[in-house]
């Protein structure tokens, strides 16, 4: 993340688009100067190489080639042509009582059309940046030949694969993983926002297609269902107030415990750490839904406070108006409740983060405060949170975008159990309690509102990287990076 | 003069005692949860925190498997994709972290950009393309196919380890170079036995994930063969309307068993833990 | 696709060649899959290998799998061409489903029917009218009825309310106000509030571009207002004695045992029996007070359906074994074995199973229950609108707000499908 910092967002995209400049330049000179085997490798990608009698490599190339175009042929063919329209033949059966079974005609399926044909596309992309990377390969061999030079054996080159190299070799595997399981689908989820993929146009019974802006009209009032833009706000602002109280007390939380926990009067320190530990080693499926079990209308904590006239009390001062504490079932007391149970489970995480950092604050600072009397608190203020946050400022961000994106805490606890009584909220299928990505995924699961949960989506998207690079901007902005080197 | 050491131990005790405190707010549902494991009724009791009647029982028909439950081969299922996962995401996390901390290349920056992109998408919407993604290759209902789900993406999360990589002084590195290492004995033979902190950090990290997640797995393993299911679906299937009232004990006996092992492996992994995470975090 | 398309041809070769309508059994084995709920699984077990030993010169491999009837659209919807070709899902269900392609048109199959030895005439005869007209959608028929027991009635604890106490929501509340006691039901879902409005005549609709149709904020044919039918309900849900349940917790409640009576379905009858004990008493729901007359609450008669997926490719054999599940020796079974109320009229005239409380109070009720035709639109505006009246936002008095509260449920309810 450091030199993400030092790069800067603008830069970073000028020195991408420089790259891609001298990429096409690099082609073009080579294909221009090479000679006629450098020119032939544009359509034989193996020409080259057997021209400098790399025999092995050429054969590589031949068959990578050889590959990308069977790929086309028998996999991209079925479903790029139809990307202009995502498909046109809707789905019929005919049942046929002499084999018992049902004949399908040859039916387009748009999500596939859609997914494969970026698939394609991705594939396509890559195959071309390695074909203009081999033709600017080749003329360097040419240059190389030209001047007299060593030319690489097959083994020396594929020597340099753990050298020089080496990084082509580390990264190869994982790249293709993050393409092909967060890439394509990331991908794809941009373009279904531009569609009309919902319950009405559904894969593979029915087809849908391209809608244009559509989706985000209506996300903001211009459309059809006004309720939409009325929740979409709403949920924005919970979502914002979530993740930055789900950040901050979880943070400071930590940092507090730890300090307790470290503190020389702490007996057995590793004893009382553990204990909190426990919490993180119990699955979140089963403590989150136990605590909502626990804090239910019905519940035990509504039992005990029952009993011990609390329910009461709080109903004589009008802070509740029904038989029970709607703990997890009120706006207001749940958004509290929810940011109160995320401390719990949060805490002992930041806790573990915190300790660590905290080994190696500059104890002489810690000393010499001390020395001119300063009190714990003083010392807490002024140099242990100053250097807990400047250490781990950068995960705070990170922190604050996955709470924007923290699926689990509220699904887990509001589903099923918050009923909205706002009636604007549920008429676009929306709680006060949601966060837009919880939102969008009870559109997807249960209204199958793909479209607007990608619109969604891309909002949520655009959130979190415009927060991203105001806050690393603001932290550079400090200047205060020698202080503790 | 003895009036100072009272004050002392009373601030110990005081001190000691917020502690205790804290633990106990923090361990209650835990309890709750063991307690209720330990009940002779198998439904969901509201009305008193202990049970009304302790038993085993439950813990036996756990492992007596019925059509519902078959929590033993759940358990070993979970275990394997989280080995397979565990070895695969930790080899993907360190390889990219070396080469985009210790290597210098051309495309090094556009790619971490693109990392740092790619992470700020929601996960769950791109969830049913990562379904599709399997099915043409055949691979839904398949472990393979969840092992790929969980470690696939794995090398998006390199940050921590590679902020860790950054703290290895470069010196090290460079005196290797000039005594002739190649850069693969560099990483394998020098790097790797530097980084146990945040490889335990790693390991424990990705072995964790295949027993939380019940929302891929649920997708991905949708024949409904209970036999194949990862402990999350299992479990989180027994909430189900009509079996929640008998699986609710079953439910929480499961949960139990689940954290023993991870609550044993943070114990004796904790240092390294620690120092793993920070490492990667002081750097940033 | 391709391999789709190939298969066709090839088969409609080899439909030009033979001549004989009889099924070759030599192509190999008939694949099925068939889904089911986890606790039905053993006799599901059964059921396929009477059902093999019923068509003996036919080979089978089918395979079975778990997927609760509560959830089934929700898996099936996501990859219909992966799911089960013999699925059992809540009649709730079927027009996503219907929707989706998800389900066969069992109009078309008459013919293989026959190998059975029935009609389609037959087997919508065979079953209780309500649960054909549930499973029909745009007058044909899309799944086979297994069960009539997806509906709610009144389960109490005749040790502290009278039979006269639970005739009407008044005096059943007065009684278990004096008791100590507490009364439940389910304010917050669209599932169990409708009643109330069915009861007084209102209606649910499912329109011909999937939207809802919905009356509420109107006059009823029986002649009540909507504005009185939810005062009502917020004389209810204002007794001290009401407990106002979420979705899905009841279960937890009737074991908590603060309650003397609860409106639920046969699923809790287990958890009823424990509760109230030798009080354990089930019977239809009572009266309630709609301006100043009685009027019976009225419920949603829910079924559970087994039906073959439309992109099924042995889809002849698919039907005969959704057929066989749900048949009256099958239904038998279920009662039998899994305490399930069937559908089937034969067996629901069995002494066994009047003799079964749950199920006699399920057939007392069954009279006022309605087939709930709704959209999805409807769930999360109809259980907000109980949620306020459970909570109390809604005042008796204010008529005004009543009505905008109505007028925009029912603007909810009604919003083109996206």
């Amino acid at each position: 993340m450091a030199s993400q910092k030092k790069g800067g967002a603008m830069s970073a995209v000028g020195g991408f688009f420089g790259a891609i400049g001298g990429f096409f330049k690099d082609f073009g000179v080579a294909f221009a100067k090479g000679d006629i085997f450098v020119k032939l490798s544009v359509l034989w990608m193996g020409a080259g190489y057997a021209r400098r009698k790399q025999y092995i490599k050429a054969l590589i190339m031949t068959a990578l080639e050889a590959a990308i175009i069977a790929f086309t042929l028998t996999f991209a063919m079925q479903y790029v042509p139809k990307f202009g329209t995502l498909g046109t033949v809707v789905m019929e059966r005919v049942f046929n009582m002499k084999t018992m079974k049902s004949e399908f005609n040859d039916y387009d399926n748009s999500f596939s059309i859609l997914l494969f044909s970026l698939f394609s596309f991705v594939v396509w992309a890559g195959a071309f940046v390695i074909w203009m990377r081999n033709v600017v390969n080749v003329y360097r061999l040419q240059q190389k030949a030209e001047a007299g030079e060593h030319i690489n054996t097959f083994r020396e080159d594929m020597h340099s694969y753990i050298e020089e190299k080496f990084h082509i070799t580390l990264l190869t595997l994982p790249v293709i993983g993050i393409t092909v399981f967060t890439f394509i689908p990331i991908l794809l989820l941009i373009f279904v926002a531009f569609t009309n993929y919902d319950q009405q146009h559904m894969p593979p019974s029915a087809l849908f297609t391209w809608a244009g802006f559509s989706n985000f009209l209506s996300l903001f009032g211009g459309g059809l269902t006004t309720t939409f833009s009325y929740a979409f706000v709403r949920i924005l602002g919970w979502t914002l107030v979530w993740a930055f109280f789900a950040t901050f007390t979880t943070y400071i939380g930590g940092i507090l415990l730890s300090v307790l926990l470290n503190s020389a009067k702490t007996r057995v320190p590793k004893l009382w750490r553990t204990l909190f530990i426990i919490t993180i080693a119990v699955p979140q499926f089963v403590s989150l839904l136990l605590v909502r079990n626990f804090f239910s209308n019905g519940g035990i904590v509504n039992t005990i406070c029952a009993n011990i006239g609390l329910t009461g009390f709080l109903r004589d001062i009008g802070l509740v108006s029904t038989s029970y504490i709607p703990f997890l079932s009120a706006p207001g007391w749940a958004h509290v409740m929810i940011i109160l149970i995320n401390i719990w489970i949060g805490v002992p995480y930041q806790m573990l983060i915190a300790t660590g950092v905290l080994m190696n604050l500059p104890s002489d600072q810690v000393e010499s405060a001390r020395v001119d009397g300063a009190k714990p608190f003083q010392i807490f203020k002024s140099i242990t949170m100053p250097y807990m946050l400047f250490v781990t400022g950068p995960a705070l961000v990170t922190d604050f975008v996955k709470n924007i994106n923290n699926f689990n805490v509220i699904y887990l606890l509001t589903e099923g159990v918050y009923t909205t009584t706002n009636q604007a909220m549920a008429n676009s299928q929306a709680k006060e309690v949601d966060l837009l990505v919880t939102w969008l995924f009870r559109l997807t699961q249960d209204y199958y509102n793909y479209k607007m949960a990608s619109a969604i989506g891309i909002i949520v998207f655009i959130i979190c990287a415009v927060f991203t690079l105001f806050a690393f901007n603001r932290m550079i902005g400090n200047g205060r990076e020698e202080d503790y080197q | 003069m003895k009036k100072m050491k009272s004050n002392r131990t009373s601030s110990i005790l005081l001190h000691n005692a917020l502690i205790a405190v804290l633990a106990f707010i923090w361990l209650i549902p835990i309890i709750w949860l063991v307690c209720t494991s330990f009940s002779a009724y198998s439904g969901m009791n509201t009305s008193t925190f202990f049970p009304k009647e302790w038993s085993l029982i439950h813990y036996q028909k756990l492992f007596q498997p019925d059509t519902v439950q078959q929590f033993p081969r759940w358990f070993m299922n979970t275990f394997i994709i989280a080995c397979f996962t565990t070895v695969i995401s930790t080899a993907f996390v360190l390889m990219v972290a070396y080469a985009t901390s210790v290597m210098r290349f051309p495309m090094r920056k556009p790619l971490m950009n693109m990392g740092v992109i790619l992470n700020l998408f929601p996960g769950m919407l791109s969830m049913i393309a990562v379904y599709f993604v399997l099915k043409t290759f055949n691979l839904t209902n398949s472990y393979a196919g969840l092992i790929m789900v969980y470690s696939g993406s794995a090398g998006l999360g390199y940050l921590i380890a590679k902020g860790f990589f950054d703290t290895i002084p470069r010196a090290l590195c460079e005196a290797a170079r000039i005594d002739g290492c190649s850069e693969a004995r560099i990483f394998s033979q020098i790097i790797i036995p530097m980084s146990r902190p945040i490889i335990v950090y790693t390991v424990i990290s990705s072995f964790l994930g295949p027993w939380m997640d019940f929302v891929f797995a649920k997708m991905i393993l949708n024949a409904g063969i209970s036999e194949n299911y990862t402990v999350a679906i299992g479990l989180y299937k027994m909430l189900d309307k009509s079996l929640i009232n008998s699986y609710f004990t079953i439910f929480c006996c499961g949960g139990v068993l689940v954290s023993i092992p991870i609550s044993v492996l943070f114990f004796i992994m904790q240092k390294f833990y620690v120092e793993g995470v920070t490492g990667g975090a002081v750097k940033g | 696709m391709k391999l789709r398309k190939a298969m066709a041809v090839v088969l409609s070769a080899a439909m030009a060649v033979s001549s004989a309508m009889v099924v070759s059994a030599d192509e190999g084995p008939v694949t099925l899959t068939l889904w089911g709920a986890e606790e039905d699984q053993t006799l599901l077990g059964e059921l396929v290998d009477e059902f093999k030993a019923a068509y003996p010169d036919q080979e089978f491999d089918i395979s079975i799998g778990v997927e609760s009837e509560s959830t089934a659209k929700d898996t099936i919807l996501t990859d219909p061409e992966a799911a089960a070709d013999v699925f059992a899902f809540a009649s709730d269900q079927i027009f996503d489903l219907v929707n989706a392609g998800a389900l066969l048109n069992l109009e078309d199959f008459g013919e293989v029917l026959q190998m059975a030895g029935k009609t389609l005439d037959d087997v919508k005869a065979a079953n209780v009218a309500g649960s054909v007209e549930a499973a029909t959608v745009d007058g044909s028929l899309y799944a086979f009825p297994r069960a009539a027991d997806n509906g709610y009635f009144l389960y109490y604890d005749s040790s502290v309310l009278s039979e006269d106490d639970i005739a009407s929501w008044d005096s059943l509340l007065a009684a278990a106000d004096a008791a100590g006691k507490k009364v439940g039901m389910t304010f917050a879902s669209g599932w169990y509030n409708a009643s109330f409005f069915y009861g007084a005549g209102f209606t649910t609709g499912l329109n011909e571009d999937g939207t809802t149709a919905i009356d509420w904020n109107g006059t009823s044919a029986d002649g009540y207002t909507g504005v009185d039918v939810v005062k009502g309900m917020i004389g209810i849900a204002s007794s001290p004695a009401f407990m106002a349940i979420a979705d899905g917790d009841i279960t937890n409640q009737i074991a908590g045992g603060q309650l003397c009576a609860v409106v639920s379905g046969t699923w809790d009858a287990i958890a009823a029996q424990e509760a109230f004990g030798d009080g354990y008493a089930a019977t239809k729901l009572p009266t309630f007070t709609v301006g100043d007359t009685q009027v019976q609450q009225g419920s949603v008669a829910g079924y559970k359906f087994v039906g073959v997926n439309g992109f099924s490719e042995n889809s002849g054999w698919a039907v005969l074994l959704a057929e066989f599940i749900t048949n009256e020796a099958s239904q038998q079974k279920f009662f039998d074995q899994r305490e399930s109320g069937p559908s089937n009229n034969n067996v629901l005239a069995s002494d066994a199973v009047s003799a079964n409380l749950a199920m006699a109070a399920l057939g007392k009720q069954a009279e006022f229950g309605v087939a709930q035709n709704v959209g999805g639109k409807f769930w999360d505006p109809s259980a907000t609108f109980g949620e306020m009246i459970a909570q109390g936002n809604l005042s008796v008095d204010d008529d005004a707000a009543i009505q905008e509260a109505l007028d925009t449920l029912v603007e909810g309810v009604t919003a083109p499908v996206e």
